[in-house]
C-alpha cells in the first residue's frame, strides 16, 4: 500500500527538518512529499540540500492551493493514503499509525487527528476556541455530525477523498469546510485523539486580525456547502 | 440636448468604439469580455441620435426625471460589466492554480530524469576510461 504524507510549507525553514525528521522516525514507511509554496526563506533550498522530495510552486497559492497539489501528487502517483500534516512542527507523526489503523479497520474516508477529544496538550489560544466550537455546532446541525476539531490540519484521506480533493479544494482556510463536503457526499469522517505541540516556529497563517474575517468566510462556506 | 453637445458625444462615442475595436483587431482585448462595452456604446449612439427616447423610456419607466434615468441604468450596466468581471477572474484564478500545480509536479519529474540522465552518462564514462586503461 502506497502511503504518502503531504507537508504544506510557507516560511518554514526553521521546522521543515525537524518536521520531516519526526516523519522518518516515527513513520517510515510513508513517502513525504513537501509543497514548497512559492516561501519567501530557504525552504525549498533546505529540501533540496536534505534530499527531501518537494514540489515547488512557481506562484503563491495559499494553504488550500498547496495542499491540493499534494493530493494532485498522490492521485498521480497511485497513493492509496495521503496525509497532511502542517510544517510547523505541531503534528507528531507518531499518531499516524493510530490514524492509519482506524481509517483501514473502520474502512474510513477521512480520519481526523483531533485536539479536543481527550483535551490534552496545545488547546489553541481562547478566541480560537470559540470559533472551532461554532465549527462543531455547525457540522452537527447541517450535516447530522459534530466535528470536535474541524480546524485541524492533521487530516487522513482515502483514495476515494483524494479524488475528490484533486477536482475541487477551496483556496483559504479549507479544513471545515471540506470536512463538511464530505459528511455530506456520506463518507465517513472518524476524529482520534491527539496531542498538538504549539507551533516551534513561523507565523500561524491565520493571525488575529484575519480571524474575524476566518470566521465569516468559513461559516458561509459552510452554508454554501449545505445548499450545494 | 443642443446640437454641439450631440455631435461632441457622438464623435467621443465614435472614437470610443474605434478604440475598442482596434484592441480587439490587434488581440489586444478578448472579444468576449468587451462585448457589454460595445453594447453599451451602441446604446448611448441610439440615445444621443435620438433624445426623444430618453423621456419616453422613462416614462415607461415610471422614473419623473430623464437625467436619473440615464444615471440608473449606467450604474445597473456598470454593475453588470464588474461582475462579468468577477467572474471571469474566478476561472482564471482557478486555471492558474491548476497550471502552477502541473508545473510542480512537471519541474520534480524533470529534475529526476535529469538526475537520472547525468548518473547513467557518468557510468558510461567511467566504463569508457576503464576500457581505455585494460589497454
Amino acid at each position: 500500500m502506497k502511503k504518502l504524507v503531504i507537508i504544506p510549507a510557507y516560511n518554514e525553514s526553521g521546522s521543515i527538518l525537524r518536521t520531516v525528521q519526526n516523519i522518518r522516525n516515527n513513520a517510515p514507511s510513508y513517502d513525504i512529499i513537501v509543497i514548497n509554496d512559492s516561501s519567501k526563506d530557504d525552504t525549498l533550498q533546505i529540501c533540496q540540500d536534505h534530499g527531501i522530495p518537494v514540489l515547488d510552486l512557481p506562484v503563491n497559492l495559499g494553504i488550500g492551493g498547496a495542499v491540493q497539489t499534494g493530493f494532485f501528487y498522490a492521485f498521480r502517483y497511485g497513493y492509496d493514503i495521503a496525509v497532511q500534516m502542517d510544517g510547523d512542527g505541531q503534528h507528531d507523526a507518531a499518531y499516524l499509525e493510530k490514524m492509519e489503523e482506524t481509517l483501514l479497520r473502520e474502512n474510513a474516508d477521512m480520519v481526523i487527528g483531533s485536539r479536543f477529544i481527550e483535551k490534552k496538550g496545545f488547546q489553541s489560544s481562547g478566541m480560537r476556541r470559540v470559533g472551532i466550537r461554532l465549527f462543531t455546532v455547525l457540522s452537527g446541525v447541517l450535516f447530522g455530525k459534530p466535528i470536535l476539531d474541524a480546524t485541524s490540519g492533521m487530516r487522513m484521506c482515502s483514495r476515494r477523498t483524494i479524488e475528490l480533493f484533486v477536482k475541487d479544494y477551496p483556496r483559504d482556510y479549507p479544513e471545515p469546510e471540506t470536512v463538511c463536503r464530505l459528511l455530506r457526499k456520506k463518507y465517513k469522517v472518524i476524529e482520534v485523539p491527539v496531542i498538538m505541540k504549539e507551533r516551534e516556529s513561523g507565523e500561524s497563517s491565520i493571525s488575529l486580525n484575519k480571524s474575524v474575517y476566518y470566521m465569516i468566510k468559513v461559516t458561509l462556506a459552510i452554508i454554501i456547502e449545505r445548499l450545494r | 440636448m443642443s446640437l454641439r453637445i450631440q455631435i461632441i458625444l457622438l464623435i467621443l462615442l465614435a472614437i470610443g468604439l474605434a478604440v475598442i475595436i482596434n484592441m480587439v483587431r490587434k488581440r489586444d482585448l478578448e472579444l468576449k469580455y468587451v462585448l457589454a462595452w460595445l453594447f453599451a456604446d451602441i446604446v448611448l449612439v441610439f440615445l444621443v441620435l435620438f433624445p426623444g427616447m430618453i423621456r419616453s423610456i422613462s416614462r415607461l419607466l415610471g422614473i419623473y426625471s430623464p437625467m436619473n434615468m440615464i444615471f440608473f441604468l449606467g450604474f445597473l450596466l456598470s454593475l453588470v460589466i464588474i461582475f462579468t468581471l468577477t467572474v471571469a477572474l474566478s476561472k482564471v484564478t482557478a486555471n492558474v492554480r491548476r497550471m502552477s500545480q502541473t508545473i510542480a509536479l512537471l519541474h520534480k519529474e524533470l529534475q529526476e530524469l535529469q538526475a537520472e540522465y547525468k548518473t547513467e552518462r557518468e557510468q558510461e564514462s567511467d566504463r569508457r576510461t576503464s576500457w581505455d586503461g585494460s589497454k
